[in-house]
């Protein structure tokens, strides 16, 4: 089977089911809590280092490696949504810029990760001796993505979802109402730091090779604005937000467009998602698919005319 | 040893000081984090190397030409990024910030292609100059510290003593009350965004002069390190925003001639102050009591 289909295609897909876990946990911190987020890539990182260091320098089973790299990336990512209880909107998504950084730092320093070189020789996972690998990483990754985004939906539909929205409307009402904001928001950033650790897991058992570099602010910026686009607090809206923007710059790599010079097709990438950013901003601030769908918006706007009719007879 | 270092982290902080002046008054007046400041002052570098290398300018011709195009530049973002998010929530407006940072930074690599080049040719000579046996300066950084001591002096004689200064001082006081009393609030704000990239062209042109070495994507670094400067000093205030500027310039150098094999590079030392001071005393140095950013 694996012949038939070109492993290409195969990993552009399970690097795009990747992202879209990794959305998935940015748009529970940014879109259902409220807590922007700009350091995201961090999770990741601590994530895909944790599951790379259990496997290489300890010899851990790659599915514990994975298993453990989630609850690491879960405790450490509470840790470090600590400051989310003193700093709010604009500063915290400095200071958690500044954390990414800081922590891309440390990878890049420290001895056990490697340091600059990073660390390779990363075992793929294996189920009763075969090899997981091309197609059925794709299955992994695949059961992965469904897991996350059942859980997500449970959460969001639950007393946790609805705190948590409580929070993001206006944190003295929800604290007013008896929500412990303190817990809430912890466990906000917990549990889509562990999101980000599941993906970052995974893509360190794919590619193999993980280095400093790929955890940088350009891929915090990048998912940010892909959940961004989607529109913040949507599931459907990451996920068609992630594959949008993932795929439309692996259509002209796949189909060889030559529109343009190939060796700029990433800061091409990088210009289309800064000036989504902008565009989405100003004239859809909450996404493709935000509350603000098209439909409803025309239904609003006509109930909106009869009642201005209405009011307008009894004045007459 | 030690007073090299520090008159070394004296000339860095100054450049740190002008490039976050820009934020910390465009933080006064809009109460915005104006992430793109990084991109203008790689604007301004820019700008004066065409100048240099196209114009045929001289170097000083060429900053202050570098400093008007980076004006520019500052107030195109504010009219296209900011001005139609006003009044809208802080993380929209940040948001877009971002976005805008992220494609000028690549549009510039795009058209200068991302590889470090050498700051043009200018006719000056790097001359050191002794101070004593064991301290010397070159004129490069006493340049730095000379037009940052000079801007300093104009920023304040213009805030204090001219009508659009008062204006601005008014509106970072209260926007609505000052637009009441007659101040055009968005020439005020069109106004401290072209000052603010001003100053940090001329840190932008100063800095790659002195290291010699421009690229793309030089300004994202300092431009986040202005805001651990602007936060550090207390949000909206000059005068923290100038001792912050000074004290991180003076730290980082420190650490750069006594602190060896650090877990953290010497860029993340900033943002760990940063999250310090947040935590710790959000208010920062000299800035309002507040409880809580």
């Amino acid at each position: 089977m694996d012949s038939f289909i070109n492993p290409y295609y195969i990993d552009i897909i399970v690097f795009l089911f990747i992202y879209i876990i990794l959305g998935l946990g940015l748009n529970l911190i940014t879109g259902y809590a409220g807590q922007v987020s700009l350091g995201h890539a961090a999770f990741y990182g601590i994530g895909a280092y944790t599951s790379a260091i259990l496997t290489v320098k300890f010899g851990v089973n790659t599915w514990l490696a994975i298993f453990l790299a989630i609850v690491i990336t879960f405790i450490l990512s509470a840790i470090l949504g600590l400051p989310s209880l003193r700093v709010s909107e604009d500063f915290l998504a400095i200071t958690t810029l500044g954390l990414g950084l800081i922590i891309q730092s440390i990878f890049k320093n420290a001895e056990i990760t490697g340091g600059a070189y990073g660390l390779d020789m990363i075992p793929a996972p294996s189920l009763f001796g075969l090899e997981i690998i091309d197609l059925s990483y794709l299955g992994l990754v695949l059961v992965m993505l469904l897991l996350a985004i059942f859980i997500m939906k449970r959460m969001t539909q639950s007393r946790i979802g609805r705190a948590w929205m409580t929070i993001h409307e206006d944190e003295t009402v929800a604290q007013s109402m008896g929500i412990n904001t303190t817990y809430y928001k912890v466990l906000a950033f917990a549990i889509g730091g562990a999101f980000a650790g599941a993906a970052g897991a995974l893509f360190a058992h794919k590619v193999s090779y993980i280095s400093a570099d790929s955890f940088g602010f350009t891929l915090s910026a990048t998912i940010l604005s892909m959940v961004v686009l989607g529109g913040l607090g949507k599931i459907r809206g990451t996920i068609l937000g992630v594959s949008l923007l993932y795929l439309l710059p692996e259509l002209f790599r796949v189909f060889d467009i030559q529109l343009f010079d190939m060796k700029y097709l990433d800061l091409y990438k990088m210009m289309l998602y800064g000036m989504i950013m902008v565009l989405v901003m100003r004239y859809r601030p909450k996404g493709i698919f935000g509350n603000t769908s098209l439909k409803k918006r025309k239904k609003n706007r006509s109930s909106a005319k009869k009642k201005e009719l209405r009011d307008g007879e009894i004045i007459a | 040893m030690l007073a090299q270092q520090l008159l070394n982290g004296v000339a860095l902080g100054f450049t740190y000081v002008l490039i976050a002046i820009g934020l910390t008054m465009i933080y006064g007046v809009l109460k915005l984090l104006h992430f793109a400041h990084g991109v203008i002052y790689a604007v301004g570098v820019f700008a004066a190397m065409i100048g240099i290398l196209y114009l045929n300018m001289n170097f000083i011709v060429a900053c202050l030409f570098a400093m008007i195009i980076a004006a520019i530049c500052g107030v195109a973002v504010e009219r296209f990024a900011y001005r139609p998010l006003r009044n809208v929530h802080p993380i929209t407006t940040l948001i877009s910030g971002v976005g805008i940072a992220i494609f000028l930074e690549s549009l510039f690599q795009v058209v200068f292609s991302s590889d470090p080049r050498a700051f043009p040719d200018t006719g000056m000579k790097v001359s050191v100059w002794k101070i004593s046996e064991s301290i010397s300066i070159t004129n490069v950084k006493l340049t730095i510290i000379v037009v940052g001591l000079v801007a300093l002096v104009l920023l304040y004689a213009f805030l204090r003593w001219t009508k659009m200064g008062i204006a601005i001082q008014a509106t970072a006081q209260d926007m609505r009350a000052a637009s009441l009393m007659g101040v055009n609030v968005n020439r005020v704000v069109a106004i401290t965004f072209m000052i603010g990239s001003a100053f940090a062209a001329i840190a932008g042109v100063l800095v790659a002069y002195d290291i010699n070495s421009i690229y793309p994507t030089m300004g994202s670094v300092p431009g986040l390190k202005a805001f651990c400067v602007v936060v550090l000093g207390g949000l909206g205030s000059i005068p923290g925003t100038i001792i912050g500027g000074l004290i991180l310039g003076i730290v980082e150098s420190l650490s750069e001639g006594y602190l060896n094999g650090m877990i953290i590079d010497k860029d993340a030392i900033a943002f760990v102050i940063l999250i310090i001071i947040l935590l710790v005393k959000p208010s920062g140095l000299f800035g309002r009591k507040v409880e809580k950013v």
